[in-house]
């Protein structure tokens, strides 16, 4: 083997186990994140939160606002995708419900107070 | 004896260095499936005035619970209590009152039933799929007033400012199911408050001019986010029961000025307190000093 690849294939290999461990198996820890990066669960029980809210106050425009801070999605769109996570993750009828209301309230919100 | 290949051990340590160089700070894991605990400080504040909006909504504490352990907040009720502060003070629009109340009311609710929030962020799925934030019927609801930053009597007696919360026994009790959902306890516009007491308070370790507001219901307990108006000549102020909950949640207070008459009631109704002024004191020693006032209304 020449010298070259003596030098060559070990750095790559030390490149590639760096990458594993720094990603793989003790990836950096991060704190100060956004809500768009919580697990589905807890973007649906957020929604949930909204809808129960939204019951008791139907403002459209406030649980929109709650809505967003999901980021760049609409708040119909965040709302059904927490109601199709409800619907298949074994959620009581009752809170299917309430996300459902939810939904159409923001499907038929313009956005235009 | 073999020689020992340095040139690449060498190499094979600078590529892991690479490597992790890489891994850590240039290009780090995108984030995805992150727990509530991680959000930023402003996200967190979203996240409570959600729960807060919730359970104002449904009166389901055991779940309201359940959410704040998602955040690891070490004292939920000082967390709650402190936003509600930030939000009073940062905007003073309706809605954001209105939030405020209901931060305010959930931090009431979880003081009045002396509950340490579990802090540990659960990882695991409960059996039914049920996303572990909603999953309440495990909670372990422990009763530990030694431990608790507020004393569970607060809400059941008026306290002097400097009285020490006695310590009683720690007991645990585990709830067996979700607990039926119980009434949010949000301040409403009954009958007018009567100012059932007003005296006068001499105590050299008080501010000067301290005007104490206690405020109770007719079941003689505190009642947070009780708006109150205080007025003088060419001015007027609001302030608000609660937002000193290690006082008591009917407890609110505000500095007199010298020289001037105050008049005050409580936005919702009551009898007038007028012609209020700092008193005089004397110490022991025979020195004035500048007195405080503390006056009690209660719902009748």
């Amino acid at each position: 083997m020449s010298r070259f690849l003596k030098i060559i294939i070990p750095l790559a290999l030390g490149i590639v186990l760096g990458l594993l461990y720094g990603w793989v198996i003790d990836p950096a820890d991060f704190f100060d994140l956004t809500p768009d990066t919580l697990r589905a669960d807890y973007k649906a029980d957020y929604v949930l939160m909204t809808a129960e809210a939204y019951r008791a106050q139907p403002d459209p425009g406030l649980a929109a606002r709650r809505l967003a801070i999901f980021g760049s999605q609409s708040p119909s769109a965040i709302a059904a995708d927490g109601l199709a996570y409800a619907r298949t993750n074994g959620f009581d009828d009752a809170d299917v419900a309430l996300i459902q209301e939810l939904v159409t309230a923001m499907q038929a919100w313009s956005g235009i107070p | 004896m073999r020689r020992i290949p340095w040139g690449m051990l060498l190499a094979l340590l600078a590529g892991l260095g690479l490597g992790l160089v890489y891994a850590w700070t240039i290009s780090p894991a995108r984030v995805i499936d992150s727990q509530p605990v991680a959000l930023r400080a402003d996200f967190k504040d979203h996240y409570r005035s959600a729960i807060a909006a919730a359970y104002s909504a449904t009166g389901d504490l055991a779940r309201a619970q359940a959410r704040l352990s998602l955040l690891g907040d070490t004292d939920s009720i000082e967390a709650l209590n402190a936003q509600a502060q930030r939000m009073l003070a940062s905007n003073a629009s309706g809605q954001s009152f209105n939030e405020a109340d209901q931060v305010v009311a959930l931090a009431s609710a979880l003081d009045q039933n002396a509950v340490n929030i579990p802090t540990a962020t659960p990882t695991t799925r409960s059996a039914d799929n049920t996303p572990d934030a909603v999953n309440t019927a495990n909670v372990v609801v422990t009763i530990n007033p030694a431990t608790s930053t507020f004393p569970a009597s607060t809400s059941e007696i008026p306290i002097e400012p400097t009285e020490t919360p006695q310590t009683i026994e720690t007991q645990t009790t585990p709830v067996a199911a979700t607990p039926r959902p119980t009434r949010t306890f949000i301040p409403t516009a009954g009958s007018p408050f009567k100012l059932t007491g007003q005296e006068s308070v001499c105590d050299p370790n008080l501010p000067d001019g301290l005007l104490q507001v206690l405020v109770f219901n007719s079941n003689r307990r505190q009642m947070p986010g009780i708006e109150i108006l205080i007025t003088w000549e060419g001015g007027a102020e609001n302030f608000f029961t609660g937002l000193k909950p290690e006082l008591g949640n009917g407890y609110a207070d505000y500095i007199m000025s010298p020289d001037v008459i105050y008049t005050l009631q409580l936005r919702s109704g009551s009898d007038i307190a007028s012609g209020l002024t700092i008193p005089t004191c004397q110490s022991p020693s025979g020195d004035a000093f500048s007195g405080g006032i503390k006056l009690t209304f209660q719902e009748p």
